[in-house]
């Protein structure tokens, strides 16, 4: 949960809000602008809900099955990291946008073998793992990251 | 590929005959005769594609029959993969000679099924209703056809930019037996809603996702045997640490319903709903942990939390772990006690990790101390079952530890 990393003196900034996903703009692509609308996101038919933080924002994107989505944000509308966990995995082509590509290259250079996809070049960072029912993982972009935030708050 | 070349080199010497079906000594003591509930189960090199074998390291197969319902018109099918981690039986089109008829919708359009693995691999197929047939047992279930000829593509929502697992070079197998922890592939969730990448309903003119009764979904052949249906357990023996060009165990049909099968000294640890548990490292709780007969390593957090040096980026053992020599960790598995009572339940686990590119460039196909990067939790692979026997409750069955979904061992 968001509140898990959260310094005391945050708290008061958190704004929670909660809305349907006919009201809203879809959740962008990774090192995309939280602004752009997702063309399936009424398919999908997610709720979102959002944390702000002093440094980054957090979109909390929930749907029915159990998929929970966090996009983390940069003051500047930028989506520099994500995280989930579902029974299936998320179209991983839409949320890692443009970095898809690199991810799914540098996954099939590595030798065939039932794994975990984990993919750590030197600016992207894509972890993604579990089983059915059970999927999970993660992808930022170091570049990306605002000023004194580590890589560890996306999760 | 150096295992290409080993293949051949070795190929007479791994010519292993597993039981299909059937056979046995039926013990004849009480009414009803117990059926036979034992099968061989082994790692070796895998399929064999026009005299190369295909398979990947510390894979663990089975010979799976099927028949047309309630027909002798049946074929065996060898080298399915065992895995603890999905439900249901998925075959290789290639591999599938029977005229089998897909099963359709209330509008008469095929069911499409979609897996997708964490590498970006994915299964896509029609279903079809055939006897499965292991050891003596049988069951009427929906399996998966991959890839057929006769089907609709990939809908792109189960492709996702990855690549198909449909050849036996490319899955290392020619299908895969889910026999884990649960009655279906997909469950509650893709009856009550339609996640956009299981259930498709299929006309012609394209794939949409439809939402399926559990009933209609792949199920796990296990759980819908007449009998030893409460779950299975998974027998492999303990091997050496530069490991072994074949490994023979023994996959039982039951949990605690004849004699063979007893639990012993066994400990259950009830997993969640989602299949997982907390595997303990380092004093850092990693909840999201699971154990999978289809993962090949043991895959747990990163380098950086476990002081193990990555395999080099562009060689044969990249996405591993490679210790200049054997390392000997501990772990701790828990789980609440699938009883009524509750209590946690934890258990040490001691396991070696080396060097997974001076292991992987031996030849052989089975390792006991191959470990992997998966960040942020401990997937338990085929390496964890060398040396021991689990059990597999399956969720909703009642065995003497208590109803699953739990592991026990």
């Amino acid at each position: 949960m968001p509140a898990r990393y959260l310094h005391p003196m945050n708290k008061a900034l958190i704004l929670m809000s909660a809305l349907t996903a006919a009201a809203l703009p879809g959740w962008a692509a990774l090192g995309g602008s939280v602004e752009t609308v997702a063309s399936d996101q009424v398919r999908m038919q997610a709720k979102r809900a959002v944390t702000q933080m002093r440094e980054y924002n957090i979109h909390l994107i929930s749907r029915d099955d159990g998929t929970l989505i966090k996009e983390y944000v940069t003051p500047e509308g930028k989506v520099f990291g994500i995280s989930w966990t579902g029974p299936t995995i998320p179209d991983l082509t839409q949320l890692l946008g443009t970095y898809n590509a690199e991810f799914q290259t540098s996954v099939r250079a590595q030798p065939r073998r039932r794994r975990a996809g984990v993919v750590r070049n030197p600016d992207l960072v894509v972890e993604s793992t579990g089983h059915m029912r059970a999927f999970y993982g993660r992808a930022y972009v170091n570049s990306m990251l605002p000023s004194g935030v580590t890589a560890e708050i996306v999760k | 590929m150096r295992r290409a070349s080993l293949a051949a080199a070795v190929a007479a010497l791994v010519m292993v005959t597993l039981v299909g079906c059937g056979g046995g000594s039926a013990p004849a003591t009480t009414t009803p005769t117990p059926v036979s509930n034992t099968q061989q189960i082994v790692v070796d090199l895998g399929p064999d594609l026009n005299g190369q074998k295909v398979g990947a390291d510390n894979s663990l197969y089975t010979n799976v029959q099927i028949c047309l319902p309630g027909t002798s018109t049946c074929q065996t099918i060898d080298h399915v993969l065992v895995d603890t981690g999905s439900s249901g039986l998925r075959l290789l089109s290639t591999s599938v000679g029977l005229p089998l008829s897909y099963i359709v919708d209330a509008n008469n359009n095929g069911i499409g099924n979609c897996i997708q693995f964490p590498d970006t691999s994915f299964q896509w197929g029609p279903m079809a209703k055939v006897d499965v047939h292991m050891a003596g047992e049988v069951s009427t279930v929906p399996i998966q056809i991959v890839s057929p000829s006769n089907f609709n593509g990939p809908p792109t929502a189960c492709s996702a930019g990855g690549v198909p697992a449909n050849t036996p070079s490319s899955l290392g197998a020619n299908g895969i037996l889910g026999v884990g922890l649960f009655r279906q592939d997909c469950g509650a969730a893709c009856a009550s809603s339609a996640p956009p990448n299981v259930y498709f309903s299929c006309p012609a003119s394209g794939c949409t996702t439809t939402t399926v009764a559990l009933t209609a979904q792949l199920q796990n052949p296990v759980w819908m045997f007449p009998q030893d249906n409460n779950g299975l357990s998974i027998k492999l023996p303990a091997i050496g640490a530069t490991g072994a060009t074949t490994v023979v165990g023994t996959i039982t049909f039951g949990i605690g319903t004849q004699t063979n099968n007893a639990l012993g000294s066994a400990q259950a640890q009830a997993a969640t709903a989602r299949g997982t548990f907390t595997t303990t490292f380092g004093g850092v709780a990693y909840t999201n942990s699971f154990i999978d007969s289809a993962l090949g390593a043991f895959y747990f957090l990163d380098s950086a939390t476990t002081g193990l040096p990555n395999c080099a980026a562009n060689g044969d053992a990249a996405g591993l772990y490679c210790a200049p020599s054997p390392v000997s960790l501990t772990a701790i598995t828990s789980g609440p006690n699938p009883s009524s009572s509750g209590t946690i339940v934890s258990q040490n686990i001691a396991f070696s990790v080396w060097n997974a590119l001076t292991l992987i460039d031996s030849g052989n196909p089975a390792f006991n101390n191959i470990g992997g990067p998966n960040p942020g939790a401990f997937a338990w692979g085929l390496p964890f079952f060398y040396g021991r026997t689990v059990f597999i409750g399956i969720e909703g069955q009642t065995t003497p530890a208590g109803t699953g979904p739990y592991w026990a061992y």
